[in-house]
């Protein structure tokens, strides 16, 4: 943290009471760097679990498991040891002989994205705890949890880069292990499409992303982040200005800016598991990581700071209009990451120059830990109902008692109510963004503190829709997919026979307890990460900017009175039930913005494909059949005119030729 | 010197042996036949791994009057092609040779006619070692020339049974294409001699051109770049490929692109670059622009290419686009990234050419709109040998394909000076656009092959030995992705000898 400056009532500084941090120096010292041991344990564990036996499962879950155990230590180690100020440097495979081109491929961990790594390794751990519970059946956890592992590995490489070839390769490692994890399911035909979409939509985006790190890494002779920021904010300029934007757009490919974000939702097809991972702690998260160390970069450059920012306050209002109209719990769920997300990102362009990325980074950590809290539960409340479409979720805090809380914590933090973990880092956010407005290029602030603000009574509205389907009351009657009522069977057609028969089937979805241990951890973590600002590893500017504060919880408040008001005589309960049906249908297909990839990049690509292969086989090609014909039609008539008995001639001719060579013989 | 000896003969000894052996025993077992070839493929490699630990030079006295010499030789460039072609001899002598007997699909194949299949793959062989051992540029020729006829015969005799014609016209088109390129690269090649009066490579190196006037360099780089561009292949002179691939053996396709392509582009190292430095410098701009009009123009193919084996031929194409893109930059990191990818080129496509080959012949066709089973469904192991080949294909950091299409980027970024420096811009971002086609295509694929819920009809999955390649293969991959510096440090010093014309 950081010692406040002003003292104004509107700005009133939070009391310092910075959390004692003892001096961890007697830790013993391993071989390597503790970096090493972040990222090569699950790339090691990725390694073991894919070489067992398919059928292994339980197996592979206790290598999953001790893998992100072990990594998880691994990263605390890091944590306590890492300096509070500069960063802790490890070699790895480099140097590489590129000529001029140094690529040196190091990592570099400071202490802000220590703390990231521990959370990301954190919720990595839970995540495999509960995949164990929630893909008991599952023939293919063995691949699931290689590929989890090897996911988490390629972000902790992303965090702890300090070279933008290492970056690039956790980067698209990431899109690939995402492409395999959305894809788990593969039988299935709308899982097939979701990865493929999600892979080319990144990947066409990676395009920029990749171009922008040839072009710094082409200006700074160098690919070392370090290298990189020293060399462009002494020249900024159109190259620059090129490159920030080069890479913003690699960024929106991840992070899922408008108009790359509709392969998020649609990622819904993976595992919940998956989607938890996905969304909280890794991928979308990592463009927020890169522009978080390209920060001076993106600041000297004012073209650069307005894409990002209207990007990001575009994407966060659309997408939490969007997530108040869906019809199914994790697409709701879907559309809010991707509006958090886009606070992240809209949080770097408004940070005052001379301020580090931790407020950005601390809305990262804290979006991990709620969201991912908020998947998990969701999952598990899917079990128990038999899906996540509204009707089916309809009380079903009611009904389970044991996912009451998760989810409620989870909304709570989401829609930014104090003093939980999302509303102290939202706020964080605002308060920068309002002190950005204040310096010369305060445009981009400008909107920003807009956007979020803005953002929050929406968010909050969504949040109090899906509580009050969630909360309903029991005696409506209840709709549920798989079980229920509806249990036809021979064997139990007395009543309370088959009350107990689905109490046995409830019995058997009933949550394992380390899976249930997991998501208690992160309820917890939900409440206790508010104080994560006051922790050493975060400097953020302490304040409490009053009328800021009264003002946001104000509309939070009016907003989620409204979607109560508006919920009111609806049978789920479900306010987005008042909307017009055209309206929640276009929604529910994000606005149709698959229709517009299809209409504007699929198609007219398929065709382009279609001409060139017809221009090859009719133009090119051609001129090779034709030679190929016209040689044959030569040797034939080649054949056709001459004798095919040897003429007198040739046998003069050969003597002839032969006579010639005796000579020269002789001659020489 | 006694593995020079082994890497050169064992092939030679093999590719005249077998079909004597068939001849004197005419009911030897198809096994033998097999095991041998195996054995003689890996004495090569034996050979050839021990040639670059040991580095030794030959050099015989040959044609004084034309100042030939037999030069052999290893250095840092040739060394990891060496070991390619050795590492894909015993790939493809070890895979199945799924060969019909003549004109009769499916029948029992007579043992002089598997003797003649495995002598062609091991004289295809016997000419690679010798091209990339060659330090005299005739002796490169003739190792060049050596390739084409056991190829053309493969692809005649032993390619895909059903429609005779195709075959015909494959095997047609690649006499015709490589045949044009090798004369054209003759000319240039008797002009440098001509010039310099030496056949030495070294010594066309030393001189860097300095003999030719700057329009006859010109010419020269013309006609030598025009001549391997066929066998690269370069767009537009790439429409034999995928017709070829799609008839060929397995193995062929194999050798084809795992060494027959890597000719061309370490023909252009070689020959080109050292030789008439101005002459490649003024026309590396064009060839730069064709190689990236083919790294989109064949990943546009891929995405609506309906045969399998094609696609992966088209994909090759749009490979070595990027290989062909960083030598043009014209800058050392545009020639350690070309010669990578050229041998991670090499590793995968021979992976994939593998797995395509199996299910080719599992499939009964490689026609992608047929109903297969899902491979991830029905056969485990290819489908886990299919989605790391397109994972590798599509340059995924972490295997060999990334580092060659990263680096071929960067280096169009930054050309050498005295490039138009816009221009290659316009080319790295075309690549770049490129690489994201490769994710496509590679979905595409997968989507259709890897995914799905089909489990018939049902298909044999990968046996023992099929097995033991792809691993090797995998290891390679992995390998090279995950410590590029085995490769780059083999090559980086020879780089900037060449680039800078000292000795």
């Amino acid at each position: 943290m950081k010692a406040p400056t002003s003292g104004s009532w509107t700005d009133i500084a939070v009391p310092d009471f910075s959390i004692p941090w003892p001096s961890f120096d007697f830790l013993p010292d391993l071989p390597g760097e503790m970096s090493h041991y972040v990222i090569g344990l699950p790339v090691i564990f990725a390694i073991l679990i894919w070489a067992l036996p398919a059928k292994a499962l339980g197996r592979s879950a206790v290598l999953a498991v001790l893998g992100g155990v072990l990594t998880l230590i691994a990263a605390l180690w890091q944590l306590l040891l890492v300096p509070t100020e500069g960063s802790m440097v490890a070699q790895t495979v480099g140097p590489l002989a590129f000529g001029d081109l140094e690529i040196p491929l190091l990592l570099s961990t400071s202490n802000v994205f220590a703390i990231t790594s521990l959370v990301v390794a954190l919720i990595a751990l839970v995540v495999q705890v509960f995949a164990r519970w929630y893909l008991w059946f599952d023939p293919r956890y063995r691949q699931f949890a290689a590929t989890v592992s090897l996911f988490t590995a390629a972000m902790l490489l992303v965090v702890n880069s300090g070279d933008a070839v290492l970056t690039l390769v956790g980067w698209e490692v990431m899109g690939w292990c995402s492409y395999l994890l959305i894809g788990h399911l593969s039988a299935k035909a709308s899982a097939r499409r979701a990865a493929a979409k999600a892979l080319i939509v990144t990947r066409l985006a990676d395009a920029g992303f990749v171009l922008g790190i040839v072009a710094l890494a082409a200006g700074a002779q160098t690919t070392s982040w370090e290298g990189i920021l020293e060399h462009w904010s002494r020249s900024p300029g159109t190259a620059l200005t090129v490159a920030m934007v080069l890479m913003i757009i690699g960024v929106a490919g991840k992070s899922a800016l408008f108009p790359f974000h509709d392969w998020l939702p649609d990622a819904m097809e993976g595992p919940t598991p998956a989607s938890a991972l996905i969304h909280a702690a890794t991928m979308v998260a990592a463009g927020t990581i890169v522009l978080a160390q390209l920060l001076p970069l993106l600041q000297s450059s004012s073209i650069a700071l307005w894409t990002l920012a209207i990007a990001a306050s575009v994407t966060t209002l659309l997408a939490a209009l969007l997530a108040f109209a869906q019809p199914d719990l994790k697409r709701l769920l879907a559309w809010s990451t991707v509006s958090q997300v886009a606070i992240m990102l809209a949080a770097l362009t408004a940070i005052p120059v001379g301020e580090g990325p931790d407020v950005a980074l601390l809305h990262l950590t804290s979006h991990a830990i709620f969201k991912s809290l908020l998947f998990l539960a969701v999952g598990w409340l899917a079990v128990l109902t038999g899906g996540t479409v509204m009707v089916y979720v309809a009380s079903g805090v009611r009904r389970y008692g044991s996912v009451r809380w998760p989810l409620g914590m989870g909304l709570l933090a989401l829609a930014g109510v104090p003093p939980l973990v999302g509303f102290v880092s939202k706020e964080l956010i605002l308060v920068s963004a309002e002190s950005g407005v204040a310096q010369t290029n305060g445009g981009p602030a400008l909107l920003v503190l807009a956007a979020v603000g803005a953002g929050a009574p929406l968010t909050a509205a969504y949040c109090m829709r899906a509580w009050l389907i969630l909360d309903r009351a029991l005696d409506v009657p209840v709709v549920s997919a798989t079980r229920g009522q509806e249990v036809i069977d021979d064997f139990f057609t007395e009543p309370e026979v088959v009350a107990e028969a689905i109490g046995v089937e409830e019995a058997e979805s009933a949550i394992s307890s380390s899976a249930r241990a997991g998501v208690t951890t992160l309820g917890v973590l939900t409440v206790l990460g508010g104080l994560l600002p006051f922790t050493t590893w975060f400097e953020v500017d302490l304040h409490l900017n009053i009328p800021l504060l009264v003002s946001t919880i104000g509309l939070m408040a009016a907003a989620a009175l409204a979607v109560v008001a508006a919920s009111r005589g609806v049978r789920t309960r479900d306010a987005a039930a008042r909307l017009p049906a055209r309206l929640s249908l276009m929604a529910e297909r994000g606005l149709g913005a698959d229709t517009a990839y299809q209409a504007l990049v699929t198609r007219p690509t398929l065709k382009l494909a279609r001409s060139v292969v017809w221009l090859d086989q009719h133009i090119l090609d051609s001129y090779v059949r034709g030679a190929g014909a016209s040689a044959r039609w030569l040797g034939q008539v080649g054949q056709d005119v001459s004798p095919t008995r040897p003429a007198k001639s040739l046998a003069l001719l050969l003597g002839g030729v032969g006579l010639l060579v005796v000579l020269g013989w002789w001659w020489a | 010197m006694i593995w020079l000896l082994l890497a050169v003969f064992a092939p030679l000894l093999g590719a005249l042996g077998l079909p004597l052996l068939a001849r004197l025993v005419p009911k030897a077992p198809a096994r033998v036949l097999g095991v041998g070839s195996l054995g003689f493929a890996i004495a090569t490699l034996t050979g050839v791994v021990g040639t670059v630990l040991e580095r030794p030079k030959v050099s015989l006295e040959w044609i004084p009057a034309l100042g030939v010499r037999f030069d052999l030789a290893v250095d840092g460039i040739s060394a990891p092609l060496l070991l390619l072609t050795g590492l894909m001899g015993v790939v493809a002598t070890a895979v199945p040779a799924h060969i019909d007997a003549d004109n009769a699909p499916g029948a029992a194949v007579e043992s002089s006619r598997l003797a003649l299949y495995y002598a062609c793959l091991l004289g295809t062989i016997f000419g690679a070692v010798i091209c990339f051992l060659a330090g005299d540029a005739l002796v490169f020729f003739i190792g060049f020339e050596c390739v084409l006829l056991p190829m053309w015969l493969l692809i005649a005799q032993f390619g895909d049974p059903a429609p005779q014609a195709l075959a015909r016209a494959a095997s047609l088109r690649f006499l015709m294409v490589t045949a044009l390129g090798s004369t054209l690269m003759l000319i240039g090649l008797l002009a440098v001699a001509a010039s310099t009066g030496t056949t030495n490579l070294q010594v066309w190196a030393q001189l860097a051109g300095s003999t030719f006037s700057r329009p006859q360099g010109l010419v020269v780089a013309g006609l030598l770049v025009l001549g391997l561009s066929f066998k690269v292949p370069v767009w537009p002179l790439h429409t034999w490929l995928p017709w070829v691939h799609s008839s060929a053996p397995s193995a062929g396709s194999i050798l084809l692109a795992a060494v027959l392509l890597k000719l061309g582009t370490y023909g252009l190292v070689r020959l080109v670059i050292p030789v008439v430095p101005a002459g490649f410098a003024t026309i590396a701009p064009v060839l730069g622009g064709f190689a990236v009009v083919g790294i989109i123009w064949a990943g546009l193919a891929c995405l609506v290419e309906r045969d399998l084996k094609r696609l992966i031929a088209w994909s090759s194409i749009a490979h070595l686009g990027f290989v062909v893109l960083g030598l043009a930059s014209g800058t050392e990191a545009g020639m350690q990234a070309a010669l990578f990818g050229n041998v991670a080129h090499g590793v995968i496509s021979g992976l994939l050419f593998v797995v395509v080959g199996a299910l080719k012949h599992e499939w009964g066709g490689a026609d992608l709109g047929t109903p297969h089973a899902s491979l991830r469904e029905a056969a485990p192991h290819w489908g886990f040998a299919l989605i790391f080949g397109f994972a590798a294909s599509m340059g995924l950091p972490g295997l060999a394909g990334f580092w060659g299409e990263f680096g071929a980027i960067y280096a169009a970024w930054t050309p050498a000076p005295g490039r138009p420096g816009g221009f290659f811009v316009l080319l790295a971002v075309g690549a770049a656009v490129g690489a994201a086609l490769a994710a496509a295509y590679s979905a595409r694929v997968l989507r259709e092959v890897w995914g799905g819920e089909r489990t018939k009809p049902a298909i044999a999955d990968a046996g023992r030995i099929e097995l033991l390649v792809v691993a090797a293969l995998v290891v390679i991959v992995v390998g090279l992705g995950v410590y590029p510096s085995l490769l780059l440090d083999s090559t980086a010093p020879v780089v900037s000898t060449l680039l800078t014309g000292a000795p």
